[in-house]
């Protein structure tokens, strides 16, 4: 593990590298965050289940995100690079007052599946804006090395 | 239609015996041999449309003689359809995976290729001995290579399946309009040695029944992508399909049976 | 009987990245043939190709090859498990060609795998 660089996040005191992306809402556009996603876990030397998973499991949130978002207003993804796991928080403001992300879909059972664990997160939203909804979720490296 | 046929006429009688010897039958493989002996102008052919995109010739010819020693063995007679119908794709098919497998080697540096291929090796021998799937360290380790270089190769094996690689080769159908996919199959025909006896029936036939049967046999398309095409139902497709292929038989049937 | 509305695939320039075609390899046998990732965006084409290896009726043995599928998200898993109900009705089970991880992986991990045939090869799965 200490001899793996990363290249693309600077490392932090407390041992985290942090990646943020931010695109707008839209479905075009997540290939790219998926695509960063597992280029993370591949660095962060995730065993390819695990990689392969977090990066379906990023897609899933964005895609469920995307889907409730505001027009033209953006998704913000945050990759916290811990040692032996990520934490993903992938956030948008929503359209409509009552928006939530819903957690009794097909969808959502497979997120559940893919991470070790997700939580659906909401922040109503002040002066008549749309809440903030958002998805956070932690996935493990996989079985330690040998 | 291989019954009417002067040049393959003759190997019909022969497909069937095959198709009805025993597996394990001692007859089988010079019977086989014949066969693909006597069909392979059919599988030259088709090697050679594919011609001239930078594949020597004997290679593609070797392939497509795959293709049709592939089709020799599945064929059924007793499921109705012709052999030529049957064998042109399946040798067809046989090529555009060569194709698809070559436009990785092509575009891929020799490098990352042949580390992709010690990598696959890895990652299943790896999945083996841990009972779970690989690190990247332990890949790069077991073939004492740098992390990077098997990062790389991961992403490089990514890379050339989600490439467009056989754009040239799947670009036939979808957008093409039917003219284009007629003239497609048109050119299709002309090169299977057959066409003599076939030519002169479908030039008799009105223009819809005519592209149907030419979509259906050598434009490889299905029933439901032709009734798209030509803006018609699949069952009325299915049809026009019946009533033409028996005009073409009792057509073809009797002046043109050798022996 | 209602028309087919769309045909297996209409490549547009800015259509998302996903390839289909639909072969008979064999007598009996249709072959659906799909290149790309499977997401939101391209799950809707993605069904309708495999309506219309659904459509063709004289066949009784319907291969999906995904050896060209680089990713499959669970909108591409829904539509798989709708086709393979819709086949169930005829009697038939779909065949699945996987090749990588990142198909494999997904029908594993949410136990789909289980509704289809699955092979490693297209030439075993239409043999």
């Amino acid at each position: 593990m200490s001899d793996l660089d990363f290249p693309t996040s600077a490392e932090t005191l407390d041992g985290v590298s942090t990646v943020e992306v931010r695109t707008s809402a839209n479905a075009a556009l997540i290939p790219t965050i998926r695509a960063v996603a597992s280029d993370l876990a591949a660095r962060a030397d995730f065993d390819l289940d695990a990689i392969s998973d977090l990066r379906m499991a990023v897609d899933e949130a964005c895609a469920t995100l995307v889907d409730v978002a505001a027009p033209s207003s953006s998704l913000r993804c945050t990759f916290l690079v811990r040692r032996e796991r990520i934490e993903v928080r992938a956030e948008v403001n929503a359209g409509q007052p009552d928006a939530a992300v819903s957690t009794d879909t097909f969808g959502w059972r497979v997120l559940q599946t893919l991470a070790d664990d997700v939580q659906a997160l909401r922040t109503p939203g002040v002066d008549g804006n749309g809440p903030t909804v958002g998805i956070r979720l932690d996935k493990h490296a996989g079985d330690a090395p040998r | 239609m291989t019954q009417g046929d002067p040049e393959y006429g003759h190997l019909s009688p022969l497909l069937e015996k095959y198709a009805a010897l025993d597996p394990d039958d001692p007859r089988r493989e010079a019977l086989r041999d014949e066969l693909v002996t006597g069909f392979l102008p059919v599988a030259q052919h088709i090697a050679r449309r594919f011609n001239n995109r930078g594949e020597p010739l004997d290679d593609l010819v070797q392939v497509a003689t795959v293709g049709l020693i592939n089709a020799v063995d599945r064929y059924s007679p007793e499921r109705g359809t012709d052999f030529f119908s049957f064998a042109v794709p399946t040798i067809s098919g046989e090529v555009r995976r060569h194709f698809r497998d070559l436009g990785w080697s092509m575009r891929v540096p020799r490098r990352l290729k042949d580390l992709h291929v010690s990598i696959n090796t890895a990652v299943s021998n790896l999945s083996q001995d841990l009972g779970r799937a690989p690190r990247p360290s332990e890949i790069a380790d077991q073939l004492g290579v740098p992390v990077a270089d098997v990062l790389e190769g991961l992403e490089a094996s990514e890379a050339y399946r989600s490439s467009s690689l056989d754009e040239m080769l799947s670009s036939e159908q979808g957008s093409a309009t039917v003219g284009e996919l007629v003239g497609e199959a048109d050119a299709e025909l002309t090169r299977v040695d057959f066409q003599q006896a076939l030519r002169p029936v479908l030039a008799e036939l009105p223009e819809r029944e005519r592209t149907i049967v030419l979509l259906r046999f050598f434009g490889n398309m299905t029933q439901t992508q032709i009734a798209d095409k030509v803006g018609i139902s699949q069952m009325h497709v299915s049809r026009l399909l019946a009533q033409t292929l028996d005009r073409l038989r009792t057509r073809l049937d009797p002046d043109t049976r050798s022996g | 009987m209602s028309d087919p509305v769309a045909p297996c695939s209409r490549p547009t320039a800015d259509a998302p990245p996903l390839r289909t075609s639909i072969t008979l390899p064999q007598p009996g046998t249709v072959l659906l043939d799909v290149h790309g990732e499977v997401d939101t965006l391209t799950a809707p084409p993605l069904e309708q190709a495999l309506s219309d290896l659904l459509a063709e009726q004289e066949a009784d043995r319907l291969v999906v090859d995904l050896s060209g599928v680089t990713f499959l998200a669970s909108s591409g898993l829904a539509v798989l498990i709708r086709a393979a109900h819709r086949a169930a009705d005829r009697r038939l089970r779909l065949r699945l060609v996987t090749a990588s991880r990142a198909v494999r992986r997904p029908l594993q991990i949410t136990g789909s795998e289980q509704l289809f045939d699955m092979y490693e090869d297209v030439s075993a799965a239409v043999d």
